[in-house]
């Protein structure tokens, strides 16, 4: 049976279904709640407790000798469970009535409630541990294995109602072979991580996991952005067609990934990498790109289930990337949670609207410490290449110099340490909210550079939740007020001389990418799944052709009316 | 009974690894081993419960009461106050 939903990154993919569900602690059966005596309820909870620590064990035993941080996390995890408080205030509940689940729910949560309210950082960190804990004792109890998508066993097409952030960022990048969710749109992080992973990617299929059954025989196909669940023999030798010909347009493309990026007429264009973690990057990709133009640092923080990550941690891991680009410029984007990234180790409140809430610079703000703590790691690794901090969610002059306070507080204090850091490290905006963009003049007079995030810029621009599928039709990212905004701001940037990129999904995009060439932009960062088709595109073009059509387009009076116009002159360029 | 009073001088207090060290040396006693806050009356934990250890937020400077009830009470305070004295190991 044939499921329809949105292609996010292109490939047929014949495989097995794995269904990835996480264990929701609140609607699980335990069937240890039915048992009578408080002697069997109380070996009902120390064969789960037994099973916890074993399986702990099997963890700690994968774990990279270099991560001891988090084993030795592991380890204090598996001490909470034989703690004797704990298990003498679960005995108690058990024997005054409780069922087995109740207790272990009752007795973690007084521990909990204890912790809570410490002010102090380590026992902070313990109400994590507990309610990880918690969390693994309930499942064991239910006889349920442990599901991540961290270690599979054999490759699989995940199906899911939707990954977190969480999820994606410890993906198993070897045993995943597609991905396929009821939820998520293009730009939402699933899209991003698939893209950025160049995994073949379906979501926003309705319903499809009522349909399909672990193990089931499934093809993916996300070219067309359709799941095919129990194929028949003709769909299967249909798609095995449709496979190979993609593979071999794909190697035609390909072979434009190395070059150096420039339009028909020989004017340079900067192609740059948006990168989401410190995971090795291949080294075709590093050689290909002229920097990074979006270091996204969240994924340091979605990795550490409990604990912030460290002033030395994030140091590392910033230094780490400056040093392999060696000269080349890194953009490192600080923190941008809230809206749709959640951090599993920073409770965040829930807001009516997160999109328009405490999220990104704004949250750092609030947060000194959290901030402070990056500030520091980042001018630290600036001393070791060409690193450039840029702030996200800027809204008005005000946020500008308040980071850029942040900055010069940073500084000061380093250097009163005597710690080495690049004292003219460049700081620049997201421009994404179009309060800034509309600015970009005066914005201009007070940053180094400006980078263009066309997802939210879209979203804000357009008032269209970029999460929410009901408004996806509202949410139009060639909506001519775009290319207008971008248009103005390129304009602004190029008049003060200082450098402007774009780095949404968008610039991966080749027909956008040509209208951003001919608006005047000169940087495009993308992930590197898009690198080779934005340079084919770029270099079939001249400047003066690319500026013709972006001329065109912005007096057009639909999203539509454009896409239409750029189809048709990318296949005039293409052939 | 027998009770012991020590001040905590190691720098990061009873957290983390001296915590560990801590309920480690207090588990190989029989007897029923209690840390409580001098500052803080009726604070007293079993000391061989890293989570209640913890709940206390024993930092660099508190002083701690230790008393232990049971066979080997004299030992276990003598050597918990011992280990306390050693500063864990740390500055």
């Amino acid at each position: 049976m044939k499921h329809q939903g949105i292609a996010i990154y292109a490939g047929v993919v014949f495989g097995k279904a794995y269904l990835y569900e996480p264990f929701d602690t609140e609607k699980a059966f335990y069937p240890a709640d039915e048992l009578g005596g408080a002697q069997a309820r109380i070996a009902a909870y120390g064969n789960a407790a037994a099973a916890a620590i074993a399986e702990l064990d099997r963890i700690i035993e994968r774990i990279d000798e270099q991560d001891a941080d988090k084993a030795a996390i592991l380890h204090a995890q598996q001490e909470l469970i034989c703690d004797v408080s704990v298990e003498e205030e679960i005995h108690r509940l058990i024997e005054d009535g409780a069922s087995v689940s109740q207790a272990i729910r009752e007795a973690f949560e007084q521990f909990i409630r204890m912790f809570a309210g410490a002010e102090n950082e380590f026992t902070q960190e313990r109400v994590m541990d507990l309610q990880d804990v918690r969390n693994r004792i309930l499942r064991c109890l239910a006889g349920q294995t442990e599901r991540s998508l961290a270690k599979l066993e054999k490759p699989v097409v995940v199906f899911a109602k939707e990954l977190l952030p969480s999820d994606t960022a410890t993906l198993d990048r070897e045993n995943v072979q597609a991905i396929v969710a009821e939820r998520g749109g293009l730009t939402s992080h699933t899209a991003i991580i698939a893209r950025s992973y160049r995994i073949p990617t379906v979501l926003s299929v309705e319903n499809v996991l009522q349909q399909v059954a672990a193990g089931d025989e499934v093809i993916v196909d996300a070219l067309d952005g359709s799941v095919i669940v129990r194929p028949g023999d003709n769909e299967r030798e249909a798609l095995m067609r449709k496979r190979e010909a993609h593979a071999r347009s794909k190697n035609e493309t390909m072979r434009y990934h190395g070059i150096q990026a420039a339009t028909s007429d020989g004017l340079r264009i900067g192609v740059h990498l948006n990168i989401g973690s410190d995971e090795p990057l291949p080294r075709e990709d590093v050689a290909a790109v002229d920097g990074v133009g979006l270091f996204r640092s969240e994924f340091l923080y979605m990795k550490s289930e409990s604990t912030l990550p460290d002033e030395e941690r994030q140091f590392q891991a910033y230094r780490s990337v400056v040093e392999r680009f060696s000269k080349k410029p890194i953009v490192l984007r600080t923190l941008d949670i809230g809206g749709d990234k959640q951090l599993p180790c920073l409770e965040l409140p829930n807001e009516e609207n997160p999109f328009l809430g405490k999220r990104a610079l704004r949250l750092c703000f609030d947060e000194e410490t959290l901030f402070h703590t990056q500030l520091r790691a980042a001018l630290r690794a600036s001393a070791y290449g060409d690193l450039r901090i840029m702030f996200p969610m800027v809204g008005s002059m005000d946020d500008i110099r308040r980071a850029n306070a942040c900055v010069k507080a940073v500084k000061a204090e380093l250097r009163s340490e005597n710690i080495a850091f690049n004292p003219n490290v460049m700081l620049g905006i997201m421009i994404e909210i179009p309060s800034i963009a509309l600015l970009a003049d005066v914005a201009v007079q007070e940053i180094d550079f400006a980078s263009i995030g066309t997802n939210d810029l879209c979203q804000y621009l357009m008032a269209a939740d970029r999460m929410n599928p009901s408004v996806t039709a509202y949410y139009q990212d060639f909506h001519p007020a775009m290319f207008r905004l971008i248009g103005y701001v390129a304009k602004t940037f190029a008049q003060a001389q200082k450098p402007l990129c774009v780095c949404g999904e968008l610039a991966g995009d080749p027909r956008a990418a040509l209208l951003f060439v001919g608006l005047g932009i000169r940087s495009l960062s993308m992930s590197a799944s898009s690198i080779a088709r934005v340079k084919q595109m770029l270099s079939s073009v001249s400047l003066a052709e690319a500026e013709a059509i972006a001329g065109k387009v912005c007096g057009m009076p639909t999203a539509d009316q454009i896409k239409r116009e750029l189809n048709e002159t990318m296949d005039t360029f293409q052939h | 009974m027998y009770v012991k009073k020590a001040v905590i001088l190691n720098r990061s207090g009873l957290h983390a690894r001296p915590a560990a060290d801590f309920i480690k040396a207090a588990k190989a006693f029989d007897s029923k081993v209690q840390i409580s806050r001098t500052d803080r009356p009726g604070s007293a934990v079993n000391a061989k419960s890293m989570l209640l250890l913890l709940s206390l937020s024993i930092g660099c400077g508190t002083e701690v009461e230790i008393s232990a009830d049971g066979s080997d009470e004299a030992a276990a305070v003598g050597a918990l106050t011992a280990l306390i004295e050693t500063r864990f190991g740390e500055a």
